[in-house]
């Protein structure tokens, strides 16, 4: 339960800081911005989706957490982690060739781990862990 | 590895959340095993073959085992 209220705090913290962003001015409307704003909002849904489907487990009187869904996030972080590092070098690779300035390329590295891991979550789920 | 657990499940007609209850896991922990997506781990698998009052072996199957028992 800690850790889900923990989750929701921390959900909330990022959509009140994209919103101070957004309202004083700071999101001058580019299309990257715009981008980078998107993939901030699935990634808070997402968080928003595991808190909530951890409550409802709690409601059905089941574990919020078990021994599934302990694997399937490690699952998911393990391969995330190797797809990251190729991701980082792609970063790397289109640094020289892009006007971005370093703080957005590492911005959108960031946020790419992020989606990275969503995605390999995703998978996860979708196909399962036979076998491992 | 296969499983009967939907087999026995039916037989004692439990629903997945009234077992995944009583094995003290999330329902969808069972819609995995039974959908044969997940391997249990062996206190799992334990405490589900406990519950069918059967031995682990009756109730999670190896391929070759199985494929034995088809070719003898």
């Amino acid at each position: 339960m800690k850790r889900t209220i923990i989750g929701f705090v921390i959900s909330a913290l990022v959509l009140l800081s994209l919103a101070i962003w957004a309202f004083r001015g700071h999101i001058a409307g580019n299309t990257q911005e715009i981008v980078m704003a998107a993939i901030v909002l699935v990634i808070v849904g997402f968080a928003v989706y595991i808190g909530i489907s951890r409550l409802r487990s709690l409601q059905r009187h089941e574990p919020a957490e078990d021994e599934l869904s302990k694997k399937v996030m490690l699952r998911a972080s393990s391969l995330a982690y190797y797809i990251s590092i190729y991701l980082w070098l792609f970063v790397m690779y289109i640094s020289d060739k892009t006007t971005l300035e370093a703080h957005s390329l590492i911005g959108a590295g960031i946020l790419g781990m992020a989606v990275v891991l969503l995605l390999c979550w995703i998978g996860v789920k979708m196909f399962g862990m036979k076998n491992e | 590895m296969n499983n009967r657990i939907k087999e026995l499940r039916a037989k004692e007609g439990l629903s997945q959340l009234e077992l995944a209850q009583l094995v003290g896991v999330r329902r969808e922990t069972i819609v995995f095993l039974e959908k044969g997506k997940y391997n249990p781990s062996l206190r799992l698998a334990h405490d589900i073959a406990k519950h069918f009052r059967l031995p682990i072996e009756s109730v999670f199957l190896f391929d070759d085992e199985e494929a034995g028992k088809q070719n003898p």
